[in-house]
């Protein structure tokens, strides 16, 4: 039975996927999907340690996360909906007035 | 963990670092073929790490490693797939393998919301989005990648950091198969009620400790609705600029005009 | 002598032409306009009553007690007893000196009322003119009444200051501007070597006290008592023999007196003829007890006097601008002076100084007086026969030139016999040299005189000459009578002579150590030579005075061909004096153009050296804020990956370190 080392490890490693993705596209839709698979090593985690502490904390943590998710992909997409009106691509890089 | 497994550890994660730059979006389709080898190897290299750490691995626990499997590699499908359709199908899989593996940690109510929720709602919502936004043909920002080295580092290093650490807790109490969601004794010292089943368990903490913390996400849903339905009235100007030949922050590599 | 009159005679002195420049200079433009010569008037007026108290004061001292040493107040503490202390040395040098320097300047001033004036208006700067006038008046008091080297320094710099001012008056010219630099720069060449010989004074003896250093002198010993060694006081002789040398306009350093010309007259009467240049003479008189230690220094310094007497009047016989004569005439007559006090002949050397203030200051404001005349022309190859149009000026400028070549019977007679007379006594070389610089003298000083005022009338194009006014008159008449009657003061008929009065000062320094002296005289007095040497003199120098003027007479009046020959055959020599030796050429052909030179070199360091350096010091920045700007790419993307990168090294440092 595998303990908890190796779901804290797949938790990382979900996690840093969706970082590696979240930094290195430039589909700005496929930017925020990459945060929703930082969420799922994140979900993981909390589960895990659950298991570990005998205690439901974890679990409603992942639940609340839940809806946090829900809730930011929401509004995430209409704002992605409205960058694409205005600049008529998805391409992140147009984004770069605050260059310095 | 042993230092050697630690070492093999980071031995196959530099492997998976190397796979993954070489998988991320590129114009060169023979680094992509590369890439997927070098992933698969490193994907069964890790398999077969955290098999080894294990006495005696059981039915349990090769079911987790094959959700494990499925959901790593999926997950590094979704992040260097150039085809965002492809991205959101392959997310689709990385939820169904992490729902696998919620189960089999005994937290089904938490698995079938997973499920319901991430490919239910907010998967079909991408897809609508990605409909929309469409642009046809393959763009250049689906085919190459922003300083894929850099991020590719920057992200394993992390990894490693965090995962070599993992070791320094103490193994798990029960192996039993009794719910885990027992819940024990509170701090506030109420009584345990024993519950059988996980959404009960789940309930009552909701309902109990957690009753706060519930209203506020319903309101928090209700805010995100409210401003999601504003966003979308918004006119907005369409601006269509140059955007400068040379991307920022690379060095030598072009940007096409807008 | 009561002190307490002497302090308030010396504060007068000082304070009030000080008073009258500072009246002139603030009130002088905004409210007395051309009423501002009155500060200046009262302020030296009030000045010279004071120096002729003073003077009686002295002269009825009891012969025990003839110099006094005054202190005002304590200036400088340096923990010692040898603090520097603002005090006056009041005897009979110090009371001819303030008398001569305040009454020639009030005369001046009093001319100047009219001459900064045009056509009745006054010039622009009048205001400025009294200030520096009067400002001038006090530093010349200062530097005579000092009672030790450091008000002497001070003095020295500041008439040179003010020579500096008032030479650059018209500073809108720019041949004036240079001359104002050249004097100043000139003057501070030998100022320096005049700083490292008050420095070495106050090294070898601890203290910069007249009395004290003198006192040491004469007793050979040093601050510390021990032994004074005589090369040491050779040194110091000849290192302010440098300021002297500088300031009275000797060889080497007397190329800014000529130029100096470019100032207006007055000033040229004032400072370039009877006060400022007559520093130096005074210096040397007053540190006697050093000079005439040293006899090295001594015939250095009569070395020096006596060339420079012959060369400055050979470029005179030369010379067409009227100011220019006369300045190379002043030089001239500063060389004898210089020469006076060589030979051991101070109180020689000071009546010289004294007699020719008046005739010398006189001859330029005559010569002020003919230049307003032939509206600022003043070359004499322009305008001619002026005696009839210019009666008193010419009367005036007689007398003068009378005086100033020592024909018989007027003051420069009696003045300039005595020092060849003590010249002979004691290098007879520089005594022959001094009198053909005579000869000369006579020659040019009448060559200017006949060529002005004689021969048929001309006057330069437009020009509608007219007599002076009064307020020019008058300071004429004045000096002119000096001019002729100052050589009385000597005479023992009229009761204690020049001589006499100035006896006690130099009876220790100069008289005892003139090897002629004690020679002839063993230890008998003061008195000089038997009736036929000294009476012989008399009647040589008499003669060579008329002989000169009727040289002159003879070629610029009678048979005025003859100059001409004597240019055309002898053209190269008449160049070289003419071009005045070629001194200048030599001085910036060797000094300026090298520092020029310099200047240039320096001029490329800072360019590119130091600029260059600054430029690398700011690369820097400029560098790095160039890389660091590449970090904000104003992506989202490119933080979150800085931050990434910051948190796994905080992750390994925190929890793997």
């Amino acid at each position: 039975m595998p303990g908890i080392a190796e779901y804290l490890i797949l938790g990382a490693i979900l996690f840093a996927l969706g970082l590696v993705g979240f930094l290195s596209r430039r589909n700005l839709i496929v930017i925020f999907l990459s945060t929703e698979v930082m969420f799922q090593g994140v979900v993981i985690n909390a589960v895990a340690f659950a298991r570990l502490h005998h205690h439901m904390d974890g679990q409603v943590f992942a639940l609340f996360l839940l809806v946090i998710a829900a809730v930011e992909a929401g509004l995430a997409l209409g704002l992605v909906v409205l960058l694409y009106r205005r600049k008529g691509t998805l391409d992140a890089e147009a984004w770069s007035l605050m260059r310095g | 963990m042993t230092s050697m497994t630690a070492n093999l550890l980071y031995l196959v994660f530099a492997l998976g670092g190397a796979g993954m730059y070489l998988l991320l979006p590129k114009e060169n389709k023979r680094q992509a073929i590369a890439g997927a080898v070098i992933g698969a190897l490193a994907v069964v290299g890790l398999l077969t790490v955290l098999a080894a750490r294990v006495i005696l691995p059981d039915e349990t626990s090769a079911f987790f490693y094959l959700f494990a499997a499925i959901a790593v590699l999926a997950s590094s499908r979704v992040v260097t797939h150039p085809n965002p359709v492809y991205c959101a199908v392959y997310f689709v899989l990385v939820v169904i393998a992490v729902a696998a593996l919620l189960v089999l940690q005994r937290a089904e109510f938490l698995a079938v919301a997973l499920v319901l929720i991430y490919a239910g709602a907010i998967l079909v919502t991408y897809l609508f989005v990605i409909m929309l936004a469409h642009q046809g043909g393959s763009p250049i920002y689906d085919r190459r990648s922003r300083e894929p080295l850099l991020a590719v580092l920057a992200g394993f290093v992390l990894m490693a950091a965090v995962a070599g650490r993992a070791e320094d807790l103490p193994a798990p109490v029960s192996t039993s198969t009794s719910p885990v969601a027992v819940p024990t004794a509170d701090v506030e010292g109420a009584a345990a009620q024993p519950v059988d089943s996980n959404t009960a368990a789940i309930g009552e903490a909701v309902m109990t400790r957690y009753v706060i913390v519930l209203e506020i996400s319903g309101v928090l849903l209700l805010v995100a609705m409210v401003g999601a339905i504003a966003l979308s009235r918004k006119n907005v100007p369409v601006e269509r600029l140059a955007v400068p030949t040379k991307p920022i922050g690379h060095v030598g590599r072009e940007v096409e005009p807008y | 002598m009561s002190v307490e009159t002497l302090k308030l005679c010396g504060i007068v002195i000082l304070l009030a032409p000080l008073a009258g420049a500072v009246i002139a200079g603030t009130l002088g433009p905004v409210i007395l306009r051309g009423r501002t010569h009155w500060p200046a008037i009262l302020g030296v007026g009030a000045a010279f009553v004071a120096s002729v108290v003073l003077f009686t004061q002295v002269r009825g001292a009891p012969t025990d007690e003839t110099a006094a040493v005054v202190s005002v107040y304590e200036w400088i503490a340096n923990g010692t007893d040898s603090a520097f202390r603002v005090e006056f040395l009041i005897d009979a040098l110090t009371s001819v000196m303030l008398m001569t320097v305040t009454g020639i300047s009030l005369l001046v001033i009093i001319y100047s009322r009219d001459y900064m004036r045009d056509h009745g208006q006054p010039e622009r700067g009048y205001e400025r003119f009294f200030a520096f006038m009067a400002l001038f008046v006090f530093s010349m008091c200062a530097l005579v009444l000092g009672g030790n080297f450091l008000l002497l320094y001070l003095g020295w710099e500041a008439v040179g200051l003010c020579s500096y001012l008032l030479i650059g008056f018209h500073y809108g010219r720019p041949a004036a501007a240079a001359a104002a630099k050249k004097a100043f720069l000139v003057n501070r060449v030998g100022d320096f070597g005049f700083g490292l010989g008050i420095f070495l004074i106050y090294l070898t003896f601890g203290t910069l006290d007249y009395g004290a250093v003198f006192q040491m002198v004469r007793e050979g010993i040093t601050g510390s008592g021990d032994p004074l060694n005589t090369g040491l006081v050779t040194a110091i002789a000849l290192l302010l023999l440098c300021g002297a040398c500088g300031k009275s306009a000797q060889l080497p350093l007397h190329v800014w007196l000529p130029d100096a010309m470019e100032g207006p007259s007055p000033v040229s009467a004032l400072i370039h003829a009877a006060t400022m240049v007559t520093a130096g003479v005074y210096m040397i008189a007053r540190c006697g007890a050093i000079f005439a230690s040293s006899t090295v220094a001594m015939t250095v310094v009569a070395i020096i006097g006596a060339i420079t007497a012959l060369f400055a009047a050979t470029i005179a016989i030369t010379q067409t601008d009227m100011k220019r004569i006369l300045a190379y005439s002043t030089i001239s007559q500063l060389g004898y002076m210089i020469l006076g006090v060589g030979v051991y002949a101070a109180d020689a050397a000071i009546f010289h100084l004294f007699t020719h203030a008046f005739f010398k200051a006189l001859l330029f404001l005559a010569a002020g007086s003919v230049m307003h005349a032939m509206g600022g022309i003043i070359d004499v190859r322009q305008f001619g026969g002026l005696r009839k149009i210019l009666p008193w000026t010419f009367l005036t400028f007689l007398a003068g030139s009378l005086a100033l070549t020592g024909f018989p019977l007027l003051s420069g007679f009696f003045s300039k016999d005595e020092i060849i007379h003590h010249a002979l006594m004691v290098h007879p070389v520089l005594g022959v040299i001094g009198l053909i610089t005579a000869l000369l003298t006579a020659f040019y000083t009448f060559r200017m005189v006949f060529l002005a005022f004689f021969g048929p009338q001309r006057v330069p194009e437009g020009v509608h000459p007219h007599e002076s006014g009064l307020w020019m008159l008058v300071p004429l008449f004045v000096l002119g009578l000096g001019a002729i009657g100052a050589g009385y003061v000597n005479i023992e008929a009229t009761g204690r002579g020049f001589h006499h009065f100035l006896a006690p000062v130099f009876e220790h320094t100069f008289v005892a150590n003139n090897p002629a002296h004690a020679a002839a005289h063993g230890a008998a007095g003061a008195e000089h030579l038997g009736f036929w040497a000294q009476y012989g003199l008399m009647i040589i120098s008499g003669a060579i005075a008329i002989v000169g003027i009727v040289a002159a007479y003879v070629l610029y009046v009678k048979e005025n061909w003859i100059p001409g020959l004597i240019r055309a055959s002898a053209p190269r020599s008449y160049r070289t004096l003419w071009n005045k030796y070629y001194v200048d050429e030599l001085y910036d052909a060797s000094v300026i153009e090298p520092a020029r030179q310099t200047g240039r070199v320096c001029v490329g360091l800072d360019d590119y050296l130091i600029d260059g350096l600054l430029w690398v010091i700011t690369a820097i920045p400029r560098g790095l804020g160039y890389l660091v700007r590449t970090f904000q790419s104003g992506m989202l993307q490119g933080y979150a990956l800085s931050m990434v990168a910051g948190i796994a090294i905080i992750v390994l440092l925190v929890f793997w370190a």
